[in-house]
């Protein structure tokens, strides 16, 4: 990739990364780092509709190319209008309102939680769910989040079964794509891919996939031990996907999107009981394995921070939403990388001079030290202002200059394997679908090489697996 | 409150059974319905309201207080007459055109109602259309509820389409949402929390002055 002329590039990524990965480590970098997580906003800063870059993934990732050209930031998400069209229609998705179909052609893509009557799981099914999730999620979920896919027990159908092999491919196209968008990035104008990876909490899960919110507020009051035993159950596949979606360098976050554990959508004995001892280990683990994770901590977490607190040095980079960014600052920034906290208020709907004002007093004082990355508090919609994000920009570069900064490669800590990897208790392993035993039973005596028989079926079937969590995570 | 401490109590443990049963007793027992509503559930909403902006209550707590709440005030609100609540004055809650979240529209739903309005839940992605017709069916208070930075320049044109009748008052709240923006964009008034809605309806319905 490197030739004569993109030499300048790859030493502007280098250097990009090394500004990036040292303010993550909490540490203090050359300047402040400017990792913004534009959605829509990319649509409307390259002249598409939000219809035009959720049905087209190339114009998606050509907008968010295009913002990394025209704005001098160091990060950015391959994509993070990240529902395209080509996947919700290929399986008939219940749940997305989508542009131009669902919701008028420039309203952004959204997710449609149903109500507690329409749940895509009942009160009654929890022990089927903590029995086998991934089997629960593939007999039981997806027949109801799909208008194709048929039950098990139902005849199968010309369309059902079009839809699984159309969902598989285009899952497949799509995921594949990424890995051309990141290496553009990088060599056409020297950005760095902001996360890799995906991680929800299981509390989360079960609030906006499986038993909707209001659902899951009824079975905290009438059945809580069964909330956490799900809980527990969800761990080992949670785990699983994150560790095997994480940036394999263990230079960028696993993303961790955070929604309503937190008061006042739990109680703060919920949020002790269920909410957080089934997140912890996992972040622990993940960082024992070298992954940090980055909290984006939508809403206002600011009764749980002393929780956080809990986690090991650096293990996290912890953004801010709507808490007061000074406040997080005082309360976490010895320990952790911060991020956000500029309101998109302010960048949407206010004059440039005061989102300037805003970010010289975020780098003033929560940057002073290093350890802080430069982002709106919320993921950045068509409203956002252009003029307001080059402000953002400019000022960060301005007053952001950090004397005597290091840009130190982040240490990697000592790998111990510990108990999620385990089997967590649940019929299917994470990671799989149909275990090796069940298949090899029904074999005849293998010969030859019978490790490379098995190796193959495992890897094959594991494909069944990333198809069916990914839909429940990124989809 | 006389009479009925076991309605009170029952509503504030969100006992939906217990907030029947006390509801039926009261009626049959011959207290006034609106004495049951004024006296005994109205003041339990008023806690549970004051309890949720201390930290005390939380969003669950809330939605069991207002299914019990509702199911009393399902017996109850058939049985009113005009005069019993119509003098608090009608009022329409909805969340405005484009926005779909309405945990916190809920939340301002129920302590309206607890507070003993006659409220009009208008669900989400509320058009001016909708709130016109909300209008012309008696509310004379339009709460408006947004939480997308992109929805809540919606409630500037709602604001604009009420300003000329001084009839109608148009109340602004949800995360993204301001005292400065609500000023701003001339609304008749702003809660940060759902358990001040009900201050601010009564203050708009007596005539005081715009956005605080
Ligand atoms: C739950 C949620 C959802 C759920 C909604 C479910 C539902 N039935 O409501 C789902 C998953 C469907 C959803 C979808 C989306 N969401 Co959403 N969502 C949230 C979340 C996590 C919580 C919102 C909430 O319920 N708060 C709790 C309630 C109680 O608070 P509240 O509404 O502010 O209400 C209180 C007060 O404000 C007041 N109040 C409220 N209204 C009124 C009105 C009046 C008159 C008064 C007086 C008072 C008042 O009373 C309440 C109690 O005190 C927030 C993040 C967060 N944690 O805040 C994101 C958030 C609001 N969502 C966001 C986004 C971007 C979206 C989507 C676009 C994402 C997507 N691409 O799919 C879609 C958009 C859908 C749409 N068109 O509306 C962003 C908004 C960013 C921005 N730029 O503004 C947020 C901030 C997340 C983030 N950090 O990025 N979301």
């Amino acid at each position: 990739m490197s030739g004569e002329g993109d030499g300048a590039m790859e030493r502007l990524y280098a250097e990009r990364l090394a500004r990036y990965t040292t303010a993550m480590r909490n540490g203090r970098p050359d300047m402040v780092p400017i990792r913004p997580f534009v959605a829509e906003f990319t649509a409307r800063h390259a002249g598409f509709t939000c219809q035009e870059v959720t049905h087209d993934y190339d114009k998606a990732f050509e907008a968010a190319r295009r913002c990394a050209v025209d704005f001098d930031w160091d990060a950015v998400v391959s994509n993070m209008v990240y529902v395209w069209t080509g996947l919700t229609q290929a399986m008939g998705l219940r749940y997305y309102g989508v542009p131009g179909i669902d919701v008028p052609p420039d309203v952004g893509f959204q997710y449609l939680e149903p109500g507690d009557d329409g749940a895509f799981m009942r009160a009654d099914e929890y022990d089927e769910l903590i029995a086998d999730p991934t089997a629960f999620l593939y007999n039981v979920w997806l027949p109801r989040v799909s208008s194709e896919v048929m039950q098990p027990g139902e005849a199968s159908s010309y369309r059902g079964n079009l839809a699984l092999v159309k969902g598989a491919m285009a899952m497949m196209q799509y995921f594949g794509a990424f890995g051309t968008q990141n290496a553009r990035l990088r060599c056409e104008s020297g950005t760095v891919s902001a996360i890799a990876g995906i991680f929800k909490a299981p509390f989360d899960i079960l609030a906006d996939k499986l038993r909707g919110y209001v659902g899951l507020c009824m079975d905290m009051c009438e059945q809580p031990s069964k909330v956490l035993e799900a809980c527990e159950a969800l761990m080992p596949h949670l785990y699983h996907v994150a560790k095997t979606t994480a940036d394999p360098l263990q230079q960028v976050p696993i993303g961790y999107w955070m929604h309503r554990g937190c008061v006042p959508f739990v109680s703060p004995d919920q949020f002790a009981s269920h909410y957080w001892p089934t997140v912890r280990p996992i972040i622990e683990e993940l960082w024992r394995h070298g992954h940090q994770t980055l909290f984006y901590a939508e809403g206002d977490w600011k009764h749980h921070l002393e929780s956080f607190r809990e986690l090991p040095d650096q293990s996290i980079v912890y953004h801010v939403d709507q808490a007061d960014v000074f406040d997080v600052h005082e309360r976490l920034g010895d320990k952790f990388c911060l991020s956000g906290g500029i309101p998109n208020f302010l960048l949407a709907h206010r004059p440039a001079s005061e989102v300037r004002d805003f970010c010289k007093k975020v780098i003033d004082v929560v940057a002073a030290d290093g350890g802080y990355i430069m982002d709106a508090s919320a993921i950045m919609q068509h409203d956002t202002r252009g003029e307001n994000l080059a402000a953002m920009t400019e000022c960060t570069r301005e007053y952001g200059v950090y004397s005597g900064g290091t840009s130190s490669p982040p240490a990697t800590p000592i790998v111990a394997e510990g108990s999620l990897s385990a089997h967590g208790g649940s019929a299917t392993r994470p990671g799989q679908c149909v275990e090796w035993a069940k298949k090899a039973a029904s074999l005849p005596v293998l010969e030859g090489d019978a490790d490379l028989v098995e190796e193959v079926w495992n890897n094959i079937d594991s494909l069944g697996n990333v198809f069916i969590w990914q839909w429940l995570l990124s989809f | 409150m006389p009479g009925d401490q076991e309605l009170f109590d029952a509503v504030l443990q969100a006992d939906r059974d217990r907030v029947i049963a006390a509801v039926r007793a009261g009626v049959d027992g011959g207290t006034p319905v609106s004495s049951l509503l004024m006296d005994c559930m109205v003041p339990a909403m008023r806690e549970i309201g004051d309890r949720f902006a201390a930290g005390e209550l939380f969003i669950p707590e809330m939605l069991f207080a207002a299914r019990a709440m509702q199911a009393g005030l399902d017996i109850v609100e058939p049985l009113l007459g005009d005069s019993d609540h119509g003098s608090l004055g009608r009022v329409a809650v909805g969340t405005v055109k484009g926005d779909m979240h309405d945990i916190g529209k809920n939340l301002v739903v129920m302590m309206l109602k607890g507070g003993g309005y006659r409220v009009t839940d208008l669900g989400v992605d509320c058009s001016l259309e909708t709130y016109e017709a909300a209008v012309a069916e008696g509310s004379t208070v339009l709460c408006c509820s947004a939480l997308l930075t992109s929805t809540m320049t919606y409630m500037k044109q709602v604001v604009g389409r009420f300003q000329k009748d001084p009839a109608v008052k148009v109340i602004v709240g949800g995360a993204p949402v301001t005292r400065a923006f609500a000023e701003d964009i001339g609304a008749d008034g702003f809660a940060e929390h759902a358990s001040e809605a009900t201050r601010v309806v009564s203050a708009c319905l007596a005539g005081s002055a715009p956005a605080r």
